[in-house]
């Protein structure tokens, strides 16, 4: 899929309590994007909406979200899982040759309004595992990371070294809504249990935060922006709900999504040919699983990867630069996020947190439990 | 003219519904079968499989699934985790009053994992793999608790 | 730009009040079921999925997660789409799009509601719910559902303002509402697949049944129901090679207007029974289709209507009809499923409502129709090459519009 769809354009912001209401932030990300472009909303074809009713306590939450995004007798729609499909959805829009562009607007407020953990706690069978009561989103990813240290043998400190590089990363990027200056493996270590091997900063933080991406035709995006990123291919899949199924330590999904999204864009080594990426691994121990599934390495080598800096900002293959989503989780425009931001990582725009040149990025966005539900992106100049 | 300002009127909405959720008859079977003392499980005509709790279809192989079996309440214990926090009300995260174990069990025979508190093993002694059997509660009531915990065999 | 048929449908065996027997995931996989077998296809032929449900109504968040097995979607890509009433047409619209944008060759729709699981008014109520929030902590009175309170969503109270400016613009009357209602319950008598069935409504009957709030009678409201709706969707190589019969979506569009019914915007006081977007994306449609005469050359049309009006209301809102014509053609009979232009033959969603469905029912029923694969005895008396399937939802203000053909649009 070649130049045929570019992102032309990204707003994010986050924090842990954001002092806005949704339709404010929706409102500030839209106007301050089509102000970056210097176009208005009536120059948008679509927009497709990536919210979810629980976390907005409200049925059809896009309606009250069409007037802060400039949606007024105009073309909209919604999916309602996390913002990379959104971005997925717009992309076929624009390669039906029906639209031209397409605005992507996601957010979150689960910092301080909801719980986070509402999210999957109602997503569970509710005849049999919300009746019982004993699996969370966290007991489930305490599971699955016992099963991956125990498979290969690792150490908590694998966990800690993978959390200390996302959120040392994530206290250098002002959109992160985790800042956590010098943070080391040591204070990791010394944060509380949730479920063990599961401590607190392995895990993602309550966030709030949203962003706004425009999607264009390539003739379209020539008008628009001198830095176009392409979508190069996309793919997603699904795996069984039931965790007591599956082999916790490897994530067929996202493989198969990434598969689909690699084919489409002509890359058969992606090791060698993905520059960084950007992974929504919600624990610490998932960025190892997926990034094995993404095929950028074997999980098997993670501590090697992961304690020789290979996987830092300066690194042969940085993952998450951006700090991931242990810098902000902000359901369910996490993968919008990581979108954003691997967006600005190729326009060379990401600041402290910029990767040397890269030509290619390969983003991951997952829904459900254990990353049940993943859908991947691959970007490039 | 004076400046517009913002303010944080925050009501709070504790959405509480009730849902009424049908089991339907693959669950009402299991339900049924604990106030016998009995775990049932269906088997995967196709691949062989044998999940616990029951239910309809067996994805992977398109097959639906009719054939009921009863099964083993011993089994080892796959994985484990001990809790030191829970989900409270509105899925708000609280320090628990005491850390807890949560197992996955390998029933015999079973080809799915059961998750269930694990007692009278304290934490440092838990290892994969360790024999487990289930314990009942006294009083069943054909409901999802009859099957209190599974403890060391 | 790929044409994009509709190849096949799938139905649960029944609409009803409520499905006792199966649980969420399993009533699903008997829609799904229905479209293997009506099609012969399996689950290895399917690329892609889309899925659609108002998660409120059963408290359940993200359904196709639990219904990953029950669904048949393990290793496929699977999409959620949810746009309140207009769901199900949401959903199609998004498998139209994996098709159209050469990423998938068939995709299954996969939409579903059971409503006797949840509460429905408080689903419908969910929508204003910080609204309302906000005005009692500031200490308005909302007591007696006549305040915003009676706005929320689906509720009779917002849809009657609607109602009475229809009946205001139209020249209609609410014995004309009480006709429709009887229309339907009739159409819905024959239709397999109906929950409010009644072969000897008349509008005297429906007249009868109590006024809830002026011109909206008990008889004009459509039902809570139970049931699962699957369309499969294909692009043209594919469709020949699978199906002996294709239903064509031709032109689809959507639009949405603001949420704050009562505002002014632009200098004029937003009126429900206005529904400009449905003529803004009507007009989209028929123009992608080709259409430059609806009213010649659209044969049949199913409107979404949650109350009885809004089937005349939209007639002249998707140009079936000149503006104060809907109720005269009603009265002339052309509306009946022997009219001149059949509306609503499948007893529309006044008779059969499970949200997440409603709108896909629109569309499906007009594809059956144009396939000539009516189950029972509500196939419209002429030829079907053009219909128009209409969705309404949001706060009142989001409509979804498909116009589907016997013959794929020429390119």
């Amino acid at each position: 899929m070649e130049n045929k769809v570019a992102i032309v354009g990204v707003n994010l912001d986050s924090a842990l309590d954001i002092e806005k209401s949704r339709e404010r932030l929706i409102f500030d990300l839209v106007r301050g994007l089509m102000d970056d472009l210097g176009i208005e909303p009536t120059d948008v074809d679509t927009t497709i909406f990536a919210t979810n009713d629980f976390l907005v306590g409200r049925t059809i939450s896009n309606v009250f979200e069409d007037s802060p995004a400039g949606v007024y007798m105009r073309d909209e729609s919604k999916v309602e899982m996390d913002a990379t499909n959104a971005v997925m959805y717009g992309t076929m829009r624009i390669l039906s040759g029906n639209y031209q562009t397409a605005l992507i607007v996601s957010q979150g407020l689960c910092g301080h309004q909801v719980s986070p953990y509402l999210h999957i706690s109602y997503s569970l069978n509710p005849i049999y595992d919300r009746q019982l009561g004993l699996l969370n989103e966290l007991s489930a990813a305490a599971f699955q990371a016992r099963d991956f240290l125990t498979k290969y043998g690792f150490g908590d400190d694998l966990m800690h070294a993978i959390a200390a590089n996302s959120l040392a990363n994530a206290a250098l990027n002002p959109r992160q809504a985790r800042q956590l200056p010098d943070i080391s493996p040591q204070q990791v270590s010394e944060s509380p249990y949730y479920y063990e091997p599961l401590r607190e900063l392995h895990c993602y933080p309550p966030t709030d935060g949203g962003c706004a991406i425009l999607l264009a035709s390539a003739e379209r995006a020539k008008e628009l922006t001198d830095k176009p990123v392409w979508i190069l291919g996309l793919g997603s899949s699904m795996d069984t709900y039931y965790i007591v199924e599956r082999d916790l330590t490897v994530a067929p999904s996202a493989t198969k999504a990434a598969k689909r999204a690699y084919e489409m864009a002509g890359i058969s080594d992606p090791a060698r040919e993905i520059c960084f990426a950007e992974i929504a691994a919600l624990f610490a121990h998932q960025e190892p699983i997926l990034a094995e599934a993404l095929g950028l390495m074997e999980a098997s080598d993670a501590a090697e990867k992961y304690q020789s800096g290979e996987t830092a900002i300066d690194g042969k293959l940085p993952i998450n630069p951006s700090g991931g989503a242990l810098g902000g989780h902000p359901i369910p425009a996490t993968g919008g996020f990581r979108v954003a931001e691997a967006t600005l990582q190729l326009r060379g725009e990401a600041g402290k947190n910029q990767v040397k040149d890269p030509k290619r990025a390969v983003v991951l966005g997952q829904d459900g439990i254990c990353a049940q539900q993943n859908s991947v992106l691959v970007l490039g100049i | 003219m004076e400046e517009l300002r913002e303010t944080y009127i925050t009501p709070v909405v504790p959405l509480d519904f009730t849902y009424n959720y049908r089991v339907g008859q693959y669950m009402e079977r299991f339900l049924n079968s604990l106030k016998d003392k009995k775990l049932m499980g269906v088997k995967c005509p196709e691949c062989g499989k044998v999940f616990v709790p029951p239910r309809m279809f067996c994805g992977s192989c398109n097959q639906k699934l009719d054939e009921w079996v009863e099964v083993a309440q011993t089994g080892m214990l796959a994985n484990f985790t001990v809790g030191h926090v829970v989900l409270e009300k509105g899925a708000r995260l609280a320090k628990a009053e005491s850390p807890y174990v949560l197992g996955l069990i390998k029933l015999d025979d079973v080809d799915s994992l059961l998750l269930a508190r694990v007692e009278k093993v304290a934490p440092a002694d838990l290892k994969k793999g360790m024999r487990m059997k289930a314990v009942w509660k006294e009083e069943l009531a054909g409901d999802y608790s009859d099957l209190d915990h599974f403890e060391p065999a | 730009m790929r044409n994009v048929g509709i190849i096949g449908v799938g139905y649960t065996p029944v609409f009803v009040s409520k499905r006792r027997d199966v649980n969420i995931a399993e009533m699903i996989s008997e829609a799904v079921d229905a479209a293997f077998r009506n099609t012969g296809l399996g689950p290895e032929d399917i690329d892609a999925m889309v899925f659609g449900n108002m998660q409120t109504f059963e408290g359940l968040n993200l359904p196709h997660l639990w219904a990953s097995e029950h669904i048949r979607a393990l290793g496929k890509p699977i999409m959620r789409i949810a746009t309140g009433g207009t769901t199900g047409m949401s959903a199609l619209h998004a498998g139209y799009y994996h098709v159209a944008s050469g990423l998938h060759d068939v995709v299954m729709v996969i939409t579903y509601e059971k409503q006797s699981e949840g509460d429905s008014q408080v689903g419908l109520a969910g929508i204003i719910t910080p609204e309302i929030m906000t005005m009692l902590s500031l200490g308005i009175d909302l007591t007696g559902g006549t305040g915003m309170g009676g706005l929320g969503g689906g509720s009779a109270g917002g849809v009657s303002f609607q109602a009475n400016s229809y009946l205001n613009r139209s020249g209609a009357t609410i014995e004309h509402i009480d006709k429709m209602a009887a229309l339907e319950r009739r159409n819905a008598a024959l239709n397999p697949y109906a929950h409010l069935k009644d072969p000897d409504a008349t509008p005297e009957k429906i007249a009868q049944t109590p006024l809830i709030a002026y011109p909206i009678r008990f008889g004009h409201v459509c039902p809570t129901t139970d049931g699962a709706t699957v369309a499969i969707l294909a692009c043209e190589k594919k469709a020949a090679k699978l199906a002996d019969k294709v239903a064509w979506i031709n032109g689809l569009a959507n639009c949405a207007s603001d949420a704050t019914t009562g505002n002014l915007i632009e200098g004029l006081i937003t009126d429900p029974g206005e529904q400009r977007p449905c003529m803004i994306a009507a007009k989209k449609a028929y123009e992608m289709a080709g259409i430059e005469d609806p009213q010649k050359e659209i044969d049949m049309a199913e409107i979404y209507n949650g109350f009885a009006h809004q089937c005349l209301m939209f007639m002249d809102r998707l140009f079936l009809c000149g503006e104060r014509e809907a109720h005269v053609l009603l009265d002339k009979g052309e509306l009946e499923i022997t009219g001149r232009i059949p509306v609503n033959p499948s007893g529309g969603v006044v008779s059969t409502n499970a949200i997440g469905t409603s709108a896909l029912n629109r569309v499906t029923e007009c594809a059956l129709q144009i396939m000539d694969k009516i189950e029972g005895g509500h196939k419209v008396q002429k030829d079907v090459h053009n219909a128009v399937a209409h969705g309404w939802g949001g706060l009142m203000q989001y409509v979804t519009v498909t116009v589907l053909g016997d013959k794929p649009r020429k390119r």
